[in-house]
């Protein structure tokens, strides 16, 4: 009786969930994106050969030598490769992973699957920041100017989740939605001071740039930017990779967390602080790339659950794939213009989730 | 393991929730907490379990303070079956489990070949190892109830706290979740709603009125009409169940 019931009953389970399955999927991914980090620099406005992109890595990387020394060493292609598309493709890949990571935690931490990297009112606030630094601020000054964007949308950034922060615990309690209404409140506060500046601002071109800088870009990667990026990332995976009992414990409450020793205030304190100066490192170097920290823990939930310990490897993984592919399209889908990723994310990120509301078994948050 | 608390106190803003109230739970005993909505019973129960910090008071379990250890620790040796709720993100009926072992486990251990058996164990327990791999939300509330009772289970805690379980749920699962733990032979705390099944799975009850202990003693002693009148101002009388043996209440009329 018991086990006719369960074969009826629809099985609206991950599509991955025995161990083994989990060891391929991981394999699968690191596979993929060691690939795609390796073909996504043949690609843009100059084609170069994947199997030549690979040797002029490889050379540079490990030293080993395959084919033609001259070719790999000082070839047209290799100042292409290796000073200019490796490492925005690098930046691509961390970029990719923190945003995913982020966005997990984010979806945990306040319990809500609309959840993104930015609901912090961390979009708004760099905004904020970097319209203040091309329109008022230091944005003309040359070098001076551009280091000087990054480190006001920075600064706008955690400035408008600490306000978040400080807003959501007043009076009491913080609870979930009470960040998430916060954090609208700040975004609110910060878009109608940036739209002040742009209505009052008399610079076509700086409005245009700060336009750009909102739609996202992986245009300003370079090596000396990679550091602080992917130390500050890679930290911060392995921080939350440790953490995934006390994940898990979030997505059931707080109330059973304490029951199981978990008190979950000053974790996810803790969270918000660590994915907000994470998000704000990132949106400094490369602007606001959205959907990629709200639409790739679904789609991995999807594959392999929700538990912390299998969804944060391989969402991480699959975002930084995500990210690669789509800078690669950013930069080739038309024809001598550099494409804002974000267009390109938003593009293909909302049938995603399109998709995702219309097929069955995946319910987001929500009981279907 | 014995609970007792001690003089325990908890108010919110200006409103004295639970006034200076003890009571003890010996060795292995069923104890029942019963009392009409808005008696304070939750709050009591929340502050015992550490989710409602009381203004005054202390509770033992055994030795150990319960206000002043870690909830780790206190989570090792005390489990707490609370209401199902809907969760946000989905979890299959063997993961929810699992999270049973939470206290029990370091920052970075994982699960091993025993905490899997204690989980088929729990499983099996709350009869529903054929659900394993489904998923949580797609559960009756019977059936979600069972889980959350099987993530207790898999804790192994010494006393256990029922935070009124059975509400909301059908008969037959209200008795399967009270035999379950009348079965594990600890120490339980429960608060329940329905006096007949209080009478007949309690070895002792505690009624609880506007935040005070109204009456404390075995069921057939202090379920009487008077009480149940004074207490829940439902005018009732008790009887001998004719097929059961146990105690009956028929309620006549709301006062």
């Amino acid at each position: 009786m018991q086990t006719d019931l369960v074969a009826q009953a629809e099985p609206k389970q991950s599509i991955i969930h025995t161990r083994y399955g989990f060891i391929t999927v991981i394999g699968v991914l690191l596979i993929l994106t060691i690939l795609s980090a390796g073909a996504a620099v043949s690609f843009g406005q100059v084609d170069i050969p994947v199997s030549q992109s690979y040797r002029i890595l490889l050379h540079h990387i490990t030293g080993i030598q395959i084919g033609d020394i001259q070719e790999l060493t000082s070839g047209s292609f290799v100042d292409i490769i290796w000073k200019i598309r490796f490492p925005r493709v690098l930046m691509a890949l961390f970029i990719g992973a923190g945003l995913t990571l982020c966005g997990t935690i984010m979806q945990a931490a306040v319990q809500n699957p609309l959840a993104d990297p930015y609901i912090l009112g961390i979009s708004s606030g760099a905004s904020l920041g970097a319209t203040f630094a091309i329109l008022i601020g230091f944005g003309s000054m040359g070098l001076l100017g551009q280091t000087g964007v990054a480190f006001w949308a920075f600064a706008g950034a955690v400035g408008a989740s600490l306000l978040v922060l400080i807003l959501a615990s007043a009076g009491g309690k913080m609870t979930s939605v009470k960040l998430v209404l916060a954090g609208m409140v700040i975004n609110a506060l910060c878009t109608a001071f940036a739209n002040f500046i742009v209505y009052f601002a008399n610079n076509a071109e700086g409005i245009k740039t700060v336009t750009f800088w909102t739609m996202g870009s992986l245009a300003a990667a370079s090596w000396d930017k990679l550091p602080l990026i992917s130390i500050a990332v890679v930290l911060a995976i392995f921080f939350f990779l440790m953490q995934f009992r006390v994940l898990n414990a979030m997505l059931l409450g707080d109330e059973a967390a304490v029951t199981l020793g978990i008190h979950l205030g000053a974790f996810r304190k803790a969270y918000m602080i660590i994915t907000a100066l994470i998000t704000g490192v990132m949106v400094a170097s490369c602007g606001m790339i959205g959907f990629v920290g709200l639409i790739i823990p679904h789609l991995v939930r999807g594959l392999v659950g929700s538990d912390h310990r299998r969804l944060l490897p391989a969402s991480i993984l699959f975002g930084a794939i995500f990210l690669i592919w789509t800078d690669v399209i950013a930069r080739t889908v038309v024809p001598n213009v550099e494409l804002p990723i974000g267009i390109i994310t938003a593009l293909i990120g909302a049938p995603m989730f399109m998709y995702m509301l219309i097929k069955k078994g995946y319910a987001f948050g929500g009981k279907s | 393991m014995n609970l007792s608390v001690d003089h325990l106190s908890v108010s919110f803003a200006d409103a004295n929730i639970v006034k200076d109230v003890s009571l003890k739970v010996r060795n292995k005993q069923f104890v029942g907490l019963i009392g009409p909505n808005g008696c304070g019973k939750s709050t009591l129960l929340k502050s015992i379990y550490k989710v409602i910090k009381p203004q005054q008071g202390d509770v033992f379990l055994s030795e150990m303070n319960l206000m002043k250890s870690s909830p780790r620790i206190v989570a090792q040796k005390l489990g707490v079956v609370g209401q199902f709720n809907e969760l946000s993100f989905d979890f299959t009926v063997r993961e929810m489990v699992a999270m049973g072992r939470t206290p029990h486990k370091g920052m970075l251990e994982t699960d091993n070949q025993e905490d899997a058996s204690i989980v088929s164990g729990a499983l099996r327990k709350v009869n529903l190892e054929g659900h394993a791999a489904r998923s949580y939300n797609s559960l009756s509330g019977g059936e979600k109830q069972r889980v959350i009772l099987a993530r207790v289970l898999a804790q192994q805690p010494e006393f256990m706290i029922l935070d009124e379980p059975t509400n909301h749920l059908d008969i037959k699962y209200q008795l399967q979740i009270l035999n379950i733990v009348k079965k594990l032979d600890i120490g339980i705390l429960a608060a329940l709603h329905d006096l007949t099944l209080a009478a007949e799975y309690c070895d002792y009850l505690y009624v609880m009125k506007k935040g005070q202990v109204a009456a404390s003693g075995k069921p057939e002693d202090i379920l009487t009409k008077e009480l149940i009148g004074q207490v829940f101002d439902v005018a009732c009388e008790t009887y001998r169940n004719p097929v059961t043996g146990a105690l009956g209440i028929a309620y006549l009329e709301a006062q």
